[in-house]
């Protein structure tokens, strides 16, 4: 009992619970309105789905700076297929799936036969990925897409949306593979000791690629679910996804050296966010407000965990 | 067509070899030669694609502005690079100082020098302060310097509403509009006029020296390579190796606010916006030019050169009138090209000098 106490899950996880009382208390209960609650939980589908992005690729002591911009790439190119191509509505989708692992396979292969730092490679792979957004459709919107998709956006079953059905059935999936397959394990080993992994026969390039494939699937999933709840899609997508996609899983407790994931961390710090966001619609304050405090947040977060540290440390 | 690669690229010989073996690599492993010789192929490009890319006085001397910033931009990097570290929040130490200057200038009335001490004073102390959370708690430096952009982005938007009720202050201090339009062609002793440089591209010039110097012959600057190369054998040969790391990272905000200082002299205003365009290219310049992001070598000339490069591409495709998202898919592929490249230069190098030996 004690040791779970102690997480940093446990932590979290009354964080949100208190400050999700709070907010509720302090909004005459108006965010345990079904509309008010809904789209709370609508437009949490996105942080978590784009937090478990990153977080595959810290797995392995590595970084995808291109997964913000690469779901705004994945949904309009989607918006596209469907809009201009006018393709049905399950082939833009699984279009969009299949982009985004084969451009995080790219970011893995170039990773292993460049051997240069997957931060530069991902800020390289981000900056032409910014450039092929654009492209596709300047600065137009595309929407009125198939009403199949808005609808499945817009869908709740029992008050829950079926988006938020769906980020939490990634985030299940993602926390059985690392888990439960052998593939998941090599990840895990490969990051938190390469040498090591490499004696035990893993081979830690075929680590690497899965790692920034997985990376860029999700992100995938992150444009499908863009596409269906927002309803419309445009260039800007993706622009304002980069910190929040490293803000979940530092303070989810997600070492940045690798070999240490926690899902439910990142899920938790995803609703932790968002419940900043809420607030700030709510009470209708300065939108900087935000970043600031999730600033301090994060750094409040990577403080108390090394702290943490220390004192087990020393207890030992 | 020297004109505007001679007064950017100082005669700072890089300030560290990439490798120790690297002096016994042929001259051709030398990536600073590779960045000079696609600089000269590019401008010869862009002047036949479009004359209008000589002109010295609507493309040459903004260009040598532009370069001047991003050389800078390039250095406060490369400070922190020197440790293995990084600074996410380049862009936004540079905002608050310049959001410093603006006010000192707007509200005190201060001289111009004055204004800008004040900016850097403000950058190297929120430089010092992520140095020190760094240092005090082994926190990665990624993750405190993306907290503290996500921090101040928040801080200087508000700062500026409070101060300016906008985005931007109204003020002009004296000698503003001299950095942003003057070039030395307009100051002239008798008969001979200077040549047609802006009057910014001296500062960033004696900043590359500086931080040139500060790496390969001062005690600080070789100890905070110490430190950055391997931590431990440092702190056992008796450098204090965290008030290195508060250094380096001092050091990095400074150069972060007087980028942003030239950068509010070429756009005659301290605005909000200062240091929204620096993240990228702060990286670029040092990566292009060779330096590590490992830490423990860093190249001030192939940082100067880097930066050259990115702002030679950006002027000229949009002078072939090419959008700003069309020339990020091309810079994004002139990074990765350049890195596999210099990758696979590094490779036969080591290879025939292995050969040979």
């Amino acid at each position: 009992m004690r040791s779970v106490i102690r997480t940093n899950e446990f932590t979290l996880a009354v964080i949100a619970a208190l400050g999700f009382a709070a907010l509720a208390v302090a909004t005459d209960f108006n965010l345990l309105t079904a509309g008010t609650l809904d789209a709370f939980l609508r437009f949490l589908a996105l942080p978590i789905v784009i937090g478990l992005a990153q977080m595959v690729v810290l797995a392995v002591g590595q970084m995808n700076l291109s997964v913000g911009v690469l779901t705004g790439f994945c949904a309009v190119a989607s918006g596209w297929l469907m809009v201009d191509a006018g393709l049905p509505a399950p082939v833009a989708v699984l279009a969009a799936l299949a982009l985004g692992a084969v451009v995080g396979l790219v970011n893995g292969l170039l990773v292993i036969f460049t051997r240069i730092n997957g931060f530069i490679v991902t800020l390289a792979t981000m900056t032409i990925l910014e450039g092929l957004r654009y492209g596709v459709n300047g600065t137009g919107t595309y929407q009125g897409y198939s009403p199949g998709l808005r609808e499945f956006g817009q869908a709740s079953v029992a008050g829950v949306p079926v988006v938020f059905l769906l980020a939490v059935a990634i985030a299940v999936a993602v926390a059985l593979f690392f888990r439960r397959t052998v593939p998941g394990r090599h990840l895990l080993a490969s990051g938190g000791n390469p040498f090591a992994a490499r004696l035990s026969g893993i081979s830690n390039d075929r680590a690497l690629v899965l790692a920034h494939t997985l990376s860029g699937l999700l992100a995938g999933f992150a444009a499908v679910i863009v596409v269906a709840a927002f309803g419309s899609v445009n260039a800007s997508i993706g622009d304002d996804l980069l910190l929040p996609s490293f803000a979940a899983p530092i303070i989810g407790g997600v070492a940045l050296a690798g070999g240490m994931i926690s899902v439910t961390g990142t899920v938790l710090a995803a609703f932790l966010v968002r419940l900043v966001d809420v607030s700030q619609s709510q009470f209708d304050i300065n939108r900087r407000w935000v970043d600031l405090i999730i600033g301090a947040v994060v750094l409040g977060a990577v403080l108390l965990g090394q702290f943490r540290d220390k004192l087990s440390g020393g207890s030992r | 067509m020297k004109t505007e690669t001679a007064p950017e690229a100082p005669a700072v010989p890089p300030a560290a070899e990439p490798r120790p073996s690297a002096r016994a690599l042929p001259v051709w492993a030398n990536p600073r030669l590779g960045l000079l010789i696609v600089i000269a192929v590019l401008v010869v490009l862009f002047s036949s694609l479009t004359p209008a890319f000589l002109d010295p006085r609507l493309t040459l001397a903004p260009l040598q502005a532009d370069i001047s910033v991003y050389v800078v931009v390039g250095l406060a990097q490369l400070a922190v690079l020197s440790l293995g570290h990084m600074n996410m929040a380049v862009g936004r130490m540079a905002a608050l100082s310049t959001f410093a200057m603006g006010l000192a200038y707007d509200r005190l009335g201060v001289p111009l020098l004055v204004g800008l001490l004040v900016g850097l004073a403000v950058g190297a102390g929120i430089g010092a302060l992520a140095g020190l959370l760094i240092a005090k708690t082994g926190v990665n430096s990624f993750v405190v310097t993306l907290a503290l952009d996500f921090g101040l982005l928040g801080l200087v938007t508000i700062l500026y509403t409070w101060a300016t009720g906008g985005v931007s202050f109204a003020v002009q201090p004296s000698g503003l509009s001299a950095l942003r339009f003057d070039t030395f062609a307009d100051y002239c002793m008798g008969e001979v006029c200077g040549p047609r440089i802006p009057l910014v591209v001296p500062i960033a010039v004696a900043a590359a020296l500086g931080v040139g110097v500060l790496f390969r012959h001062a005690r600080l600057g070789r100890e905070i390579l110490m430190t950055g190369s391997n931590t431990v054998a440092a702190e056992l040969s008796g450098i204090p190796t965290h008030r290195r790391v508060v250094a380096a990272h001092a050091l990095s905000g400074l150069l972060a606010a007087l980028a942003g200082f030239l950068l509010a002299a070429n756009n005659g205003a301290f605005s909000a916006n200062i240091g929204e365009s620096f993240l990228l290219p702060s990286f670029l310049a040092p990566v292009l030019g060779g330096t590590l992001l490992a830490g423990g070598a860093v190249s001030v000339l192939g940082t100067a050169l880097g930066a050259t490069l990115t702002q030679v591409i950006y002027k000229g495709l949009n002078l072939l009138q090419f959008s700003l998202e069309e020339l990020k898919l091309y810079i994004g592929l002139v990074l990765l090209a350049a890195l596999s490249l210099d990758r696979l230069r590094a490779l036969l190098a080591e290879r025939r000098a292995v050969s040979s030996s």
